[in-house]
């Protein structure tokens, strides 16, 4: 499935400013005695035209750095920034802009709207935008996706890894600058979640696509090019050599006592 | 995008379909109620614009008139005749609407229920009063309704009529053309229609605003979902809101629909002393498309408004920020509104009939205004207590929830407080009318000239005497009172009074209240009505708060059954959570309703035995549908708290 695809033309990788990156974050519930800090002064970048992957246990913060990565969650300080915007600054109208124009979503539970069919689903970002998705662009992603017979098939319809790549399909239809995958294979079986990994990384080595993924799978981590590590919500490292032992190792090592 | 968020609603499950199914019910029986208001406006002036000729213009001075014109009322069998003189009718003359010629002098024409009871009563009952039998039947473009009883009698120049006491003075008539008098009851009727309307709207709002928020809790993951695709909080919104307004919208057009089909059963209620042309109470076409079109713009409206609270963010529908305490300073509120009633009031008695119901809306709308914002601040003191006082788990969960969201504990009793609100105005209403004391119904009264008093009495005893009729014949000032022995010979008596003093009036003293008796007979169904419809809607919208209020808490609501809350100590707590606040906000507004009836009423009338059966009624009704209505959404708390419960979509 990761073979180079004809018809398909990286975009021209956008040479400085990384995809996403986070100043100083910082985002506490509650208050006073009782509160808790779920990023604590995380500052890292995110480079553009690279699979990076987040990772570290359970209550780490990688979910709500994400969420503040993709202007879901409103940090209680620090900086976002997306491409050149410093989104910490939108307020709900233009946040919504960027959502819908700049950034795309994979999630767990695919998030598909049941009552639509794949290609009505795939379409519903740019009809919430009023916008007319390139026909070149869609055709191949559909044929790359392998979702050509399924695009009349409602989400219950459709198995498990055939639901999340729609969701990959609708994502990239938009040629974001970043997709955020929040545990994109969880729901998935490790066939089809492998398969769907291999098209992520593929959107980003054919088709230019930048994409961070939250998850605490190793053997997922690796198909990402550089994994960070987080711990009690401050950053804990980073790994490039993407062999699973190697994150493994990174991870046991992050899980031990300091 | 309206289509998408028609697509994205489309109803599934069986849950669905019954809220939907219950608000569009509410919807259009709402809608039927204004339909028939309407069309009851329609009839009025329908029957206003084919009455007008028996009140013509005076003719100008100079002028030749075509007739000279007195009207009288007459009495038959208990009903009212509308008796038209026409002194020496031009032959030739455009005759009055309904008779195909000028009536010569002698001749008698009829409605056709004239005719009809004509025929059933003995001659000396009615038919002897007139100058020969019927000429013809006067057609329907001539009457007021179907069952209306109206003789139109041709009399030579210098007839007797022309001097007889009672009924109208003779108007000479240019032409029979007129289309309505300006003067008559139509227009009281109108102002209290503009009444009935106002009281029903509010709960219907009510209604439409809880099924806004039901509809937006029960897909909130879809909407989330929306919001995380870049869908605006404008496209969301409208998602959210178009099931309603499309339900709203197909129960309005039923509404309307029903209406039109049940046009012939809705004519035989009688308005204003007589029913109606079933074409008369259809609204018409473009009326019923206003209507149509204010129920949809209603719908959307309230639906907006019931989304108000809410926030779909992207990553879930969540409650406006904290919920916020009832904070005292809404006593403000309820200060102004009570101003506002007060100087209303004392402003009414000067204000035109005209404006008067547009008048009064402005007190029910400061009314219902001062029940909403005193609503929460009850809860909020009720809660207080219970959580205090509470020796029972159920109590204190009730008590802890009321405290935590006064405003959402309030939405699920809001329609039924207004409801309570509206029964309080209408029970002394209803009371007043059953309290009308009795007045004499046997005693014949005829004002006479002074000088004829003496010899009329003389002549009523000899001709009751030959024919037969045992009866008091008195006199009081210029008036001569004749009571029959047997009350069943009224009619003949009277027959004999118009024959020695023609065109006179000759009735009991419940006749002469006949259109005040007419008025409050028909306040009271009406008040009835009003009532009935305004608890149906206000318990729909009780039930659909309450499942919405269920799909707000469910987490809350999960965890406290996964940490063993019975489901049984679940629903007491659901059930004290309501009914509490209910007595206490509906006993407020009970007293809100009678102050505010009292411009019309004292309100002791509503202490009469069936003022206080109305009320009574209303209480027990009240808290049966809260119950009920808390209980209909009992299956839904037992599956948002399954164990296995699936995210619910």
């Amino acid at each position: 499935m990761n073979l180079p695809v004809p018809g398909l033309h990286a975009r021209p990788t956008p040479p400085a400013p990384p995809a996403a990156a986070a100043v100083d974050l910082v985002k506490a519930y509650g208050r006073g005695e009782a509160a808790v800090r779920a990023l604590d002064g995380v500052t890292l970048t995110i480079p553009a035209g690279r699979f990076t992957a987040i990772m570290g246990p359970s209550g780490s913060g990688k979910s709500t750095l994400m969420h503040c990565l993709a202007g879901l969650d409103s940090p209680s300080s620090g900086q976002v920034f997306l491409g050149g915007t410093d989104i910490t600054r939108l307020g709900d109208a233009a946040l919504t802009r960027v959502r819908r124009d700049r950034v795309g979503f994979v999630f767990q539970s695919f998030n598909l709207l049941p009552q639509l069919t794949a290609e009505q689903n795939i379409d519903l970002p740019a009809r919430l935008a009023n916008r007319r998705p390139d026909p070149g662009w869609r055709a191949s992603l559909i044929d790359l996706l392998g979702l050509a017979n399924r695009l009349g098939h409602r989400p219950s319809e459709l198995s498990g890894g055939q639901q999340q790549r729609v969701a990959v399909a609708r994502a990239l239809l938009g040629r974001p600058e970043v997709v955020f995958a929040d545990e994109p294979t969880g729901n998935l079986d490790t066939t089809s979640g492998h398969e769907l990994l291999s098209l992520l990384r593929t959107s980003v080595h054919e088709l230019g696509q930048s994409v961070v993924m939250v998850t605490h799978d190793a053997v997922a981590a690796a198909f990402a090019d550089g994994v960070v590590l987080l711990r009690d919500g401050r950053l804990a490292g980073s790994v490039t050599d993407t062999r699973p032992e190697v994150i493994l190792d990174a991870l046991t090592s992050l899980s031990g006592v300091r | 995008m309206i289509a998408l968020a028609l697509r994205l609603l489309r109803l599934g499950g069986r849950r669905a379909w019954t809220s939907a199914g219950l608000v569009g019910a509410g919807v259009a029986v709402a809608t039927t109620l204004l339909a028939i208001s309407v069309g009851a406006l329609h009839g009025l002036d329908e029957r206003e614009s084919r009455t007008g000729w028996r009140t013509p213009a005076e003719a100008a001075t100079g002028t030749d008139p075509v007739a000279l014109l007195r009207l009288r009322t007459d009495f038959a069998a208990g009903r009212p005749i509308t008796q038209v003189d026409l002194v020496a009718p031009v032959a030739g003359a455009t005759p009055p609407p309904g008779l195909p010629r000028m009536p010569a002098p002698g001749e008698v024409w009829v409605s056709p229920a004239l005719a009809e009871l004509m025929g059933t009563l003995p001659a000396g009952d009615l038919a002897a009063r007139y100058p020969g039998p019927a000429t013809g039947l006067v057609g329907d473009a001539g009457l007021q309704s179907p069952d209306e009883l109206v003789a139109v009698i041709g009399r030579p120049a210098g007839d007797p009529v022309l001097l007889a006491k009672g009924g109208s003075d003779v108007v000479p008539v240019a032409a029979f053309d007129r289309t309505g008098d300006g003067v008559s009851t139509a227009d009281l009727y109108r102002q209290l229609t503009i009444v009935a309307v106002a009281l029903v709207v509010f709960p219907v709002a009510g209604l439409l605003g809880a099924s806004a928020r039901l509809s937006a809790a029960r897909r909130s993951e879809r909407l989330a979902t929306l919001r995380l695709l870049g869908a605006s909080t404008r496209q969301v919104t409208v998602v959210a809101v178009a099931e309603v307004t499309a339900v709203a919208t197909v129960a309005a057009v039923v509404g309307v629909v029903l209406e039109a089909v049940l046009s012939p059963l809705v004519a035989l209620i009688p308005l204003a002393g007589s029913g109606w042309f079933a074409a008369d109470v259809r609204p018409g076409f473009l009326p019923c498309l206003a209507i149509v079109v204010g129920v949809a713009l209603l719908a959307t409206a309230s639906a907006v408004g019931g989304l108000r609270q809410v926030v779909v963010g992207p990553r879930g529908v969540a409650r406006r920020q904290r919920p916020q305490g009832a904070r005292g300073l809404r006593l403000l509120g309820v200060a102004a509104a009570l101003v506002v009633l007060l100087v209303v009031n004392s402003a009414l008695p000067v204000v035109s009939v005209d404006a008067a119901g547009v008048v009064f809306v402005l007190v029910i709308l400061a009314m219902v205004g001062a029940v909403a914002l005193i609503g929460p601040l009850v809860v909020r003191v009720v809660g207080t207590r219970m959580a205090a006082r509470a020796r029972s788990v159920p109590g204190l969960l009730a008590g802890r929830r009321l405290l935590d969201d006064p405003k959402g504990a309030f939405r699920p009793l809001a329609g039924l407080t207004l409801a309570v609100f509206v029964a309080g105005f209408l029970a002394p209403m209803t009371a007043a009318v059953a309290g009308v004391s009795s007045v004499d119904a046997t005693t014949l009264q005829v004002t006479a000239p002074p000088s004829e008093v003496a010899g009329l009495v003389q002549t009523t005893r000899a001709r009751l005497a030959a024919i037969g009729l045992p009866a008091t014949v008195s006199t009081v000032g210029d008036t001569v009172a004749v009571l029959p022995r047997d009350p069943a010979g009224l009619d003949r008596a009277r027959t004999v009074l118009d024959g020695l003093a023609p065109g006179s009036v000759a009735q009991t003293e419940a006749e002469a209240r006949h259109e005040d008796t007419v008025l409050t007979a028909d306040l009271g169904r009406g008040a009835l009505v009003v009532l009935v419809a305004t608890f149906l809607v206000a318990a729909t919208a009780t039930g659909t708060a309450a499942a919405a209020r269920v799909l707000d808490h469910r987490h809350t609501l999960r965890l406290l059954t996964l940490a063993g809350t019975p489901l049984a100590v679940l629903d007491r707590a659901r059930r004290a959570e309501t009914v509490r606040p209910l007595l206490v906000n509906g006993a407020i507004a009970l007293v809100l309703g009678l102050f505010c009836a009292s411009p019309f009423v004292a309100a002791t009338a509503a202490l009469r035995p069936s003022g206080l059966l109305t009320l009574g009624g209303v209480l027990v009704a009240g808290t049966a549908l809260v119950l009920a209505a808390t209980a209909a959404s009992r299956p839904l708390l037992r599956s948002v708290t399954a164990p296995d419960q699936e995210r619910s979509r």
